[in-house]
């Protein structure tokens, strides 16, 4: 078990992370329908970008967990994946987000491109960290860094994309589905950090260091708004 | 070969998180591309990056000075094309136009990062056209390690980027520093990455001679390789009284713009190390002639960088880094370590302990995203060969 401050050390960076994105200015138009058609679908192709490869990302994960994390792992791949009882598939439910947003075969071809390309970058970037252990805690970080913001707003950008961009409830079924099971799952993220930290034994001051470079830039606004242009009071919402 | 159309991007890519030091802080990058079209249909990118506290270039006058005076030139010449020759002829023959260099209206002591910008782009065209990397002309002698560089930002800051830096195990690390706690801050960092790590300070010229003295005094502590610039620009005797005075080697940047610079700075022995940088220097062929040089003085050469350089400036640097016979640090190729995106398709950033290798694809090796240039680009300049 790790100290409670370490656990509140991680679930602060994640609630600033939450807090500056949710309070950027992207995020803002969004959600008060300030957004152009233009960027509501930038927003649409980017999260749906960022999410395709979760699977792979997961398998990742499920690699290098340690004993104790990897059965919470594995059900969260194969959940996925729409392997478990509840057999629903996400990238599936991301292809039906952007059938609804008007995306033809030619634009979704362009997306799974993307998402793949992005998985071809993390492989041939150069590594920065030493070992594989500090880079699964990265990537561990963000993606229940992920799970922890979208229990949190995924039901409202869900409800800023049915009433601003006018898609219909049964496309925004990725939405709701995240509210929900990320509320468990950013839960059960944090117990697989706790895990993760005490097999590999990594000591305190490694985990700050690693946080801090994970945390950077706000990955939210990374992920989603790259595209997009500059806003007036952007530059002070990095993180 | 006719170059028979040139393209200039004045960009603006955000930073990842903001950069400071004595003279300025900036959170965007403000470079500026070059991209040439050869009659043959080849296209080359070169970079400029403009300082006003550097060679007295800004963005606006850069632009101007090329539109001006470098396109005419460019578009006249008729460049030999790359079949063997020996490599620093060759690529002395690139040499660009240097009137207007000193003038004293404009305060422009040498337009050498817009002559830098259409060098490269002349460099990666020619030997694109002809199917030859830059490292053909120039052999990599060895991988390039990098330096990771602290921002003047608080104490608490820069602990925090020094913890970085020693988690990517990176050997080498250079500190700006302002002349406000500069102790409190060398030790802390030196506490976070512990002995073995080189640490080397750069002051922009923030010093007066006697503040110089007493900083490099009191930081000696540290263990501190070499202090960069400490006085600002001026006369080179007043370099060499910090650099008699002082323990801690004395690098000139700002201070060593041309090749007479290098010839001033060495006839006074006001240092001991020269920090090349292309962009300062106006390009591969005049930082080489300065490199020979310093080489021939004995002095030290560091290869550094411009902060916000994108991948053009960076794959430059690589081949000049790996080239070289000695340098004693390297910096740049932070890519998107520090920019939102970078130009090139593939990354061009270092890897852990900050080694990369050198590059081998045709022209400077890296291939360009001509979409990212329109996403990013404040202005677009667009140069006809024939006036319409």
């Amino acid at each position: 078990m790790i100290a409670l401050s370490t656990r509140s050390l991680i679930e602060t960076q994640y609630a600033d992370q939450v807090r500056a994105f949710e309070r950027s200015p992207w995020f803002q138009r969004l959600e008060q329908g300030q957004a152009s058609p233009q960027e509501y679908d930038a927003f649409i192709f980017n999260l749906c970008q960022t999410h395709l490869k979760s699977p792979q990302i997961l398998s990742f994960l499920y690699a290098v967990a340690p004993p104790e994390a990897a059965p919470q792992i594995k059900h969260n791949l194969l959940e996925e994946l729409g392997l478990d009882e509840a057999a629903i598939c996400h990238p599936d439910l991301l292809y039906v987000l952007a059938t609804a947003a008007g995306f033809d075969r030619e634009r979704q071809t362009r997306l799974a491109e993307a998402a793949q390309a992005q998985i071809r970058q993390l492989c041939t970037d150069p590594l920065l960290f030493g070992t594989m252990q500090e880079l699964g805690l990265s990537v561990l970080l963000e993606v229940t860094c992920f799970e922890w913001m979208l229990s949190r707003l995924a039901s409202r950008i869900g409800k800023a994309l049915a009433a601003h961009r006018g898609l219909p409830s049964e496309s925004l079924i990725w939405f709701d589905h995240h509210s929900e099971v990320d509320i468990r799952h950013a839960e059960e993220g944090l117990d697989s950090v706790e895990q993760y930290l005490a097999y590999y034994e990594i000591e305190a001051e490694d985990l700050e260091t690693i946080l801090d470079i994970t945390f950077r830039e706000n990955i939210f606004i990374k992920r989603y708004f790259a595209d997009l242009p500059a806003l007036a009071g952007a530059t002070h919402e990095n993180r | 070969m006719r170059i028979v159309d040139a393209t200039l991007f004045a960009l603006q890519i955000p930073f990842v998180e903001a950069f400071a030091h004595s003279v300025r802080s900036r959170s965007s990058s403000d470079a500026i591309v070059v991209r040439l079209r050869a009659a043959d249909g080849t296209v080359g990118y070169g970079e400029a990056v403009a300082r006003p506290y550097v060679t007295g270039e800004t963005v606006a006058s850069c632009l101007e000075f090329m539109e001006r005076t470098l396109w005419p030139a460019v578009k006249s010449a008729d460049y030999a094309p790359w079949v063997g020759q020996e490599p620093i002829a060759w690529l002395g023959s690139l040499t660009l136009p240097t009137e207007d260099s000193a003038d004293a209206d404009t305060g422009v002591v040498a337009w050498n990062a817009a002559r830098c910008g259409f060098e490269l782009a002349l460099v990666d065209c020619l030997l694109k056209s002809a199917g030859v990397s830059l490292g053909e002309l120039l052999p990599p002698r060895r991988s390039v390690i990098y330096s990771g560089v602290i921002t003047a930002s608080s104490i608490e800051g820069a602990v925090k980027h020094a913890k970085r830096f020693k988690q990517f195990a990176l050997p080498h690390i250079k500190v700006k520093i302002t002349g406000e706690a500069d102790r409190e801050r060398l030790a802390a960092i030196r506490a976070a990455v512990g002995p073995e790590v080189s640490l080397r300070v750069d002051g922009n010229g923030a010093y007066s001679v006697e503040g110089a003295i007493a900083t490099c005094q009191a930081l000696a502590d540290f263990q501190i390789d070499s202090a960069e610039q400490m006085i600002p620009r001026g006369n080179p005797q007043e370099l060499a009284t910090v650099q008699a005075a002082s323990t801690i080697p004395q690098m000139a940047d700002e201070s060593l713009i041309t090749l007479a610079d290098a010839e001033a700075l060495i006839a006074a022995g006001a240092c001991q190390g020269f920090n090349l940088r292309l962009s300062k220097c106006g390009g591969l062929g005049p930082t080489l002639a300065i490199a020979d040089l310093a080489q021939s003085a004995g002095i030290q050469v560091q290869v550094g960088c411009q902060v916000g350089e994108t991948a053009i400036l960076s794959a430059a640097g690589r081949h000049l880094a790996a080239y070289l016979p000695e340098i004693s640090f390297c910096e740049g190729s932070y890519g998107s370590l520090l920019l939102r995106e970078d130009l090139s398709r593939r990354p061009i950033h270092f890897g852990h302990q900050g080694l990369a290798k050198p590059l081998k694809g045709a022209g400077l090796g890296v291939e360009i995203q001509d979409s990212l240039l329109e996403k990013y680009a404040q202005q677009i300049i667009t140069l006809p060969s024939k006036a319409a």
